[in-house]
């Protein structure tokens, strides 16, 4: 792929993330002027770029947005909701088209825009008339040019016939070497216009040349490429379509009208005939709407614009020249394949070999270290040692953060797609919902940025279709109409906690209690004796749903607990939190990265733990009376500053503490706050990786994950901002 | 004769063509681009050009309003400004500061031409 086009879908495909940003802004904000022409002059940018690169199917699909977005504007009104749905569109099939580009390395020769065409057209239909132009009759030319080239002519879709002026040769323009330079020429015929005459009369510098071509591009692409020289040739469409019924007088009338516009400015010999020009202007343009050929009735207008403007004939006569040449008539639909696009330039495979090639060369260089303890100090060889395996845990630790820095995505990359699934959900279940967004920034593991999208699409469907009351509950409750659905996402310590919170009608636990009853998911007798707290929990019962109607998008029972069982196996969890009549909160809580870099060993109460590092702030020891008791708990005093402690002993419900100041502290930062915790021992530092907890620990609080160790036991490392809780 | 040539243009697609455009016609001019018009007018202030190349529809400040800028630092700098826009006025406008309108998108033949223009009015050849 040429450096041009890899900058034209690095671009375009940023343009059409935040168009789509910016058109449901201004879907919700329809008078924000501003947002408005953001999104036009995003269209526009867009389809500057296909011209550049000149991709003529992506620049009529995006003048059709362009159209309907000038269309609002110039009658003040607001963009509709079935003009934000076609533009949407639109950028759906640039997509495509991108993702095409990106495999075949070129712009895809098949690309047709009618569908969307005809999607702006159609909702631009009361307004004109609805016909397309239909394709010309084959008349003599034509058939006789597809008839000498049958080999080609199933490709063929423009048939051209060009007559250059006979000064061409004084005009330095080789009319046979511009056709020889068009895109996908197929086949071409030469024809003398004039019988030849005597030898002696003839004129060498004179062109008496006709010149036939097929071409595989499309009329306007071949039209735009012959440019000037597009006056001088009849370019028809090659089509085995049917003409529509009924449009061909028009057609011809409107025809020959052009033609008549054409041949006033040909004789328009005087300078500043402004007037003519002008009114040839207006004729063709008029012709052209009335025509339904929109897209050319706009360049009419502007060439003539132009032409006034710098007192010119050729722009005018050049644009109503090319409008002379039909518009594709619309195709038959393609199927559109739907394929997905790589987000990422590595391929991801490639980053997850990575991982696992570092995170076992960790546990590799880990191994190292212990023979390495072993290794006799007082030799030379254990000095050595020693000395190389450090250099060794260095380029180790450098490689480590450089991979997990790689695999580390915004969470941004999940949630981008969801202020749209909300507008569909809502529309489709028509009950007006907001999505809001807060801390997208919020960094994660790619495999969990990536493995969370299902789950809280799940999550969010149950927001907007059980969480939202219909339109006249909300009124009745005194809501605001439109609901919203609230999506954070946090870093807290080890891990990320995202909520998705709605204010729409919260879960009725009496409700949810009877349900399980009926449904025998648990026992009786155990569901009057939960707790509300307990009971709520119920709803992550597989079969559990308490929809009275199975609606398309959720109610079929399956949503909850497949939300729970896929944030588990990421080693997360997920609970809801419910106010009956307010809303309801799901909190999912996600560990941060699947590579953890150095803990901090300690032991409390006979056990050894890990503690990460970069929780750490520093490490002391008090004298006997620097603990205070504060009220049932403890805090000591550093530098001014009054700190919590914990001891850790007394909290694992371990041995406890042999005496009161005896054992070293450690200083960390929990949620922000600097909390103290004393140990009866600190270990040694150590680069591990961090695995989810999984099967029986699953859940258990306090416990960030768990590490192999290079000696093959197991060590369990501490999420200490779980305790402060 | 050898030209520095300010292209500004906030798509970069767009100023590749045009850098293309302007290596197959004059290889040896030199280029400087700026992705919008606060940068252009730095640019232009520390490293005057000859010749300006402007887009239009640019985010925040305009290409018209840029061309009034470097029109007053250099009054005889040919401007050419570069715009699918043909509103009656835009295209005034850029009479009026004596900027040149090229339609988007560039063809090698408009830049051809401009430059052309552009280079005989620099010698002092009245045009």
């Amino acid at each position: 792929m040429d450096e041009l086009l890899k900058q034209f879908v690095i671009e375009s495909r940023e343009l059409v993330d935040k168009a789509v940003e910016d058109l449901l802004a201004l879907e919700k904000a329809p008078n924000d002027s501003h947002r408005f022409e953001d999104v036009f002059r995003a269209f526009h940018t867009l389809k500057g770029g296909a011209g550049i690169v000149e991709f003529g199917a992506m620049q009529q699909a995006l003048h059709g947005a362009e159209d309907a977005l000038a269309a609002a504007r110039a009658e003040s009104r607001p963009v509709s909701a079935p003009d934000v749905g076609n533009c949407l569109s639109c950028l759906d099939q640039v997509v495509e088209w991108l993702d095409a580009i990106e495999r075949g390395g070129a712009i895809p020769i098949d690309a047709d825009s009618a569908d969307i065409v005809a999607l702006f057209a159609r909702a631009g239909a009361a307004k004109r008339a609805a016909g397309t132009v239909p394709s010309t009759a084959r008349n003599g030319w034509q058939a006789e040019l597809l008839d000498a080239h049958r080999a080609v002519a199933a490709r063929a879709r423009t048939a051209l016939r060009y007559t250059p002026a006979t000064d061409s040769f004084f005009r330095q323009h080789d009319p046979l070497a511009q056709i020889a330079e068009l895109q996908g020429l197929l086949a071409v015929g030469l024809a003398l216009r004039e019988p030849s005459p005597q030898l002696e009369d003839l004129d060498p510098f004179s062109c008496n040349l006709t010149i036939t071509a097929l071409v595989a591009a499309s009329p306007p692409d071949v039209t735009a490429a012959l440019a000037d020289e597009a006056r001088h040739c009849e370019i028809a469409e090659v089509s085995k379509q049917p003409r529509a019924p009924g449009g061909e007088s028009v057609a011809r009338k409107g025809r020959e009208l052009l033609e008549a516009q054409l041949r006033l400015l040909e004789t328009t010999k005087e300078r500043r005939q402004q007037g003519r020009v002008a009114s040839a202007g207006l004729v063709a343009t008029n012709v052209l709407r009335h025509l339904g050929r929109r897209a050319e009735a706009d360049a009419v207008a502007t060439a003539a614009a132009v032409a006034i403007a710098e007192d010119r004939l050729e722009p005018l006569a050049e644009a109503i020249g090319a409008a002379l040449n039909p518009v594709p008539s619309a195709g038959a639909a393609e199927p559109r394949r739907a394929q997905g696009s790589q987000t990422i330039r590595v391929s991801s495979e490639r980053i997850d070999a990575l991982v696992r090639l570092t995170g076992e060369l960790i546990v590799a260089k880990n191994a190292l270290q212990h023979s390495v303890k072993l290794a006799d100090q007082a030799t030379a060889f254990g000095v050595t040692l020693k000395n190389q395996h450090a250099a060794l845990e260095r380029l180790v630790n450098e490689l480590q953060r450089a991979v997990v820095g790689i695999r580390v995505l915004p969470l941004r990359a999940a949630f981008q797609r969801f202020p749209r699934l909300v507008r569909e959900m809502s529309a489709e279940l028509q009950k007006p919902a907001t999505l809001v967004i807060e801390g997208e920034d919020t960094e994660a593991d790619k495999a969990i940025v990536e493995a969370l999208v299902e789950p809280l699409v799940h999550v969010l469907r149950n927001a907007v279709d059980h969480g939202v009351e219909d339109a006249a509950a909300r009124a009745e409750a005194g809501k605001p109409a439109v609901a919203t659905i609230r999506l954070t996402a946090a870093r807290k310590g080890e891990h990320v906690v995202i909520e998705v919170t709605d204010d729409g009608r919260g879960i009725d636990v009496a409700r949810v209690k009877q349900v399980a009853r009926e449904r025998e998911l648990v026992a009786p007798e155990a569901v009057v004796a939960m707790s509300d707290e307990e009971a709520l929990d119920l709803i992550f019962l597989p079969g559990f749903s308490t929809a009275d109607t199975v609606t398309q998008l959720s109610g079929r029972g399956v949503g909850m607990d497949a939300v729970r069982t896929a944030v588990s196996r990421l080693g997360g969890q997920v609970e809801v939190r419910t106010a009956l009549g307010t809303g309801t909160t799901v909190r999912v809580t996600l560990p941060f990265s699947v590579l953890v870099t150095e803990v901090m060993t300690v032991e409390a109460g006979g056990q050894v733990f890990g503690i990460p590092l970069d929780a750490v702030v520093e490490t002391l020891r008090v004298e006997d009376g620097g603990i205070f008791p504060i009220g049932a708990a403890h805090a000591i005093v550093v530098r001014d500053r009054t700190i919590p402690l914990i001891r850790l002993a007394d909290l694992l419900g371990g041995a406890p503490a042999r005496g009161k100041g005896s054992g070293p502290i450690v200083i960390a930062q929990l949620e922000g706050e600097l909390g103290a915790v004393q140990v009866d021992r600190i270990g040694e530092r150590m680069d591990i990786i961090l695995k989810p907890l999984d099967g029986l620990l699953t859940g258990s609080r306090g416990l960030a994950g768990s590490a192999l160790l290079g000696d093959g036991s197991v060590l369990l490392v501490l999420d200490l901002g779980e305790f402060v809780q | 004769m050898v030209y520095k040539l300010l292209i500004v243009d906030d798509s970069k697609l767009a100023r590749m063509a045009v850098v293309k455009a302007l290596q197959s016609c004059h290889p040896d001019w030199q280029r400087v681009e700026a992705g919008n018009a606060d940068d252009a007018l730095r640019t232009a202030q520390r490293d005057p050009p000859d010749i300006a190349l402007i887009d239009f529809n640019m985010p925040n400040k305009n290409g018209l309003d840029l061309a009034a800028d470097l029109r007053a630092l250099s009054p005889d700098m040919p401007i050419g400004i570069i715009s699918a826009n043909h509103q009656q006025q835009v295209i005034d406008r850029a009479r009026s500061l004596g900027a040149v309108f090229l339609p988007k998108p560039l063809t090698e033949k408009a830049l051809r031409e401009f430059l052309a223009t552009a280079s005989q009015q620099l010698q002092g050849v009245p045009s």
